[in-house]
């Protein structure tokens, strides 16, 4: 009993950041077609920055969050505008292979900077909020992963809301639908891609500043952020938002089952069974539709 | 249009003509003459880790550029020939000569098994997998604590291929071994382009339902190209590990991939000498930003990002259509009066 309450608890809350971190590349890939690579530096990009401003200008944790929201905002729309927007229509090229490339040569450069600037030392990012809960006998939790979980579940779900009842969220669909009738609908669309590509990576920075201070900050700490919401999309289904949230949610309790029965080394190696499996039997992800040749 | 040469066929499986031929034997024979002139060990052994990495990235090329195959998976298949072939010298004694094949034999098995659930999916689905396939190996790598792959600090003591030379003529041993291994694997990999073979798997790569409706099975050509590219990364692997006497997993990961990557990138996806170009290319730059390996990789991403967003051939491929276009300009020239359409 102990063991399932720990295996239920600490597998929601990592499903919830996981969900936090794949989202945003489902909804790059669902708009743009494009497998965005650099999502797990603009995690590590995220750390710094709460790192930056709870360690050393010592403010309000609530400002660390805003500020890494910016910074990553920022870094996202570079991101597309030097890598995905010059390859726009571009013809005999493979889109999505080539800004698989591209977005993973910016993630490169981003994590080099990183290390130039910071140095290749861990930093400790410190909790938002400290002390920990008791549950239930011998499982507690701390409060940082309750406030973690919470946070992440309100994100996602404003960024449903926005996407299904803003005229913003609308067009973005409307997009991912398809793309030349959003166009004659007079969606800007061009003008779209860096603002949506923005806030996917904004989502990965928030989540990077809960991260750092579960782990810490260090300039390759946004590799396996990378690998866990590569798993998730291939799981769910790419472009798919739902078919994402259920997929992180059932890898993050798969990864804590793993580790709390059988060890944590054997968690990824599980993991990656489990989605083998899933792609013999459904090659499109759970809940992903056959992809078509776009833009 | 596609980025890459149109597909033609040749009578010849290296269709090279005599005067090519000369200039190639001598120069090889001009590069196989450096050890003997030139000493300086910390050189020699760079130039011997850059033809490791001409083999490995030429067998990357063929499944990435020549088989249109996605597979971003290649360095686990080349870390699991040198963990193969270091732990059946570690742990059987097996002689270093039977483990450098057997190497090539565990990765190419290890590729062909990869290839199975990979070539089910089409599009970036099979880079997600291979890459996460790679990523995996590295995690169980790092994570284990049984002591047999040694975890994080690899395996150490292999005795290589040369155990009883000094360290000047094990060098020079090694270097020709690697410059006979590469070019063999460059002239193979040209010769099987020319192949029934080879072409099947352009003709799948450049249009799948053209060369399915023709009769070419996609599936049975590319499992058989991941065994023949999986081979080769093995040999490369193996060597590593005999050359180094020791591998450790920070052979995959991040960032080599990302420096192989653009090594092929640089040279020329899908040419035949483009891994070579980029490979001595980018290895030049590293050696000399040595001491600044967060300033080495900036540049590498930001040439990469350069590369591909404006020459998507690389160097050798954007070399060779402008010979194309010039070869073709000159017979314009020459049957002046012709109808001659250039797409």
């Amino acid at each position: 009993m102990t063991d399932l309450v720990a295996i239920l608890v600490s597998g929601v809350i990592l499903g919830s950041v996981y969900a936090l971190v794949a989202i945003g590349m489902t909804l790059v890939y669902g708009i743009l077609r494009v497998l965005d690579m650099s999502q797990g530096s603009m995690v590590m990009a995220g750390g710094f920055a709460g790192w930056a401003v709870l360690t050393s200008w010592g403010l309000n944790p609530l400002v660390a969050l805003l500020f890494a929201f910016a910074i990553t905002f920022g870094l996202g729309v570079a991101t597309q505008l030097v890598s995905v927007q010059p390859l726009l229509g571009r013809t005999g090229v493979d889109f999505e292979m080539i800004t698989f490339i591209t977005t993973f040569a910016v993630a490169t450069v981003i994590q080099n900077v990183a290390l130039e600037v910071f140095g290749p030392r861990q930093k400790d990012v410190p909790p938002i909020i400290g002390g920990t809960v008791n549950i239930y006998h011998g499982v507690s939790i701390s409060m940082q992963s309750i406030l973690m979980a919470i946070v992440s579940i309100a994100i996602i779900g404003l960024l449903g809301a926005f996407i299904a009842r803003s005229r913003y969220g609308v067009a973005i669909r409307a997009v991912a639908q398809d793309l030349d009738a959003a166009r004659l609908m007079a969606v800007p669309v061009r003008g779209m891609f860096p603002i949506v590509m923005g806030f996917a990576s904004a989502l990965a920075g928030v989540a990077g500043v809960f991260l750092g201070a579960l782990y810490f900050a260090s300039p390759t700490t946004g590799e396996l952020p990378l690998l866990i919401a590569l798993i998730v999309v291939i799981f769910g289904g790419l472009g798919s938002l739902l078919g994402t949230i259920y997929a992180a949610y059932a890898i993050g309790l798969i990864q804590s089952s793993v580790s709390v029965e059988i060890g944590t080394q054997w968690a990824f190696p599980v993991l990656y069974a489990v989605i083998l499996a899933v792609l013999v039997v459904r090659p499109q992800g759970l809940a992903g539709r056959p992809s078509e040749a776009r833009l | 249009m596609s980025i890459f040469a149109p597909v033609t066929r040749r009578q010849r499986l290296l269709p090279l003509s005599t005067a090519q031929w000369a200039a190639w034997t001598a120069a090889i024979l001009v590069i196989a003459l450096v050890p003997l002139g030139y000493t300086d060990q910390y050189i020699l052994s760079i130039i011997v880790t850059a033809l490791i990495l001409v083999i490995l990235n030429s067998s990357w090329n063929f499944l990435l550029g020549m088989a249109g195959v996605w597979n971003f998976g290649q360095l686990a298949i080349y870390a699991c020939g040198g963990y193969g072939a270091g732990l059946l010298i570690l742990e059987w004694g097996v002689p270093a000569w039977a483990a450098l094949f057997a190497g090539g034999a565990i990765a190419s098995a290890v590729s062909i098994l990869l290839a199975f659930p990979t070539l089910r999916l089409y599009g970036i689905y099979t880079s997600l997998l291979t890459f996460s396939f790679a990523e995996v190996i590295l995690f169980v790598i790092l994570n284990d604590n049984t002591g047999t792959t040694g975890g994080p600090f690899g395996l150490d003591f292999v005795n290589g291929l040369y155990p009883s030379l000094s360290p000047l003529a094990s060098m020079r041993a090694y270097y020709w071994t690697a410059l006979l291994v590469a070019v063999l694997t460059l002239a193979a990999i040209a010769a099987v382009m020319q192949t029934r073979f080879g072409m099947a798997l352009r003709a799948v790569r450049d249009s799948l339902p053209y060369g399915a409706a023709r009769g070419i099975s996609a599936l049975r050509y590319r499992v058989l190209a991941f065994g023949f590219s999986g081979f080769i990364a093995g040999i490369a692997g193996a060597l590593y590990t005999d050359f180094n006497n020791t591998i450790q997993p920070s052979v995959m990961g991040l960032t080599p991939m990302s420096i192989y990557v653009t090594m092929l990138v640089v040279g020329g996806l899908g040419t035949v000498l483009g891994p070579v170009l980029g490979t001595a290319i980018l290895v030049t730059l590293q050696t000399l930003l040595v001491d600044h390996p967060g300033i080495e990789l900036t540049i590498l991403g930001s040439a990469l990002l350069v590369i591909v967003v404006f020459f998507p051939r690389g160097l050798v491929g954007e070399a060779a259509s402008l010979s194309r276009r010039f070869s073709a300009w000159l017979g314009e020239e020459e049957v002046a009066g012709e109808e001659q359409s250039t797409p």
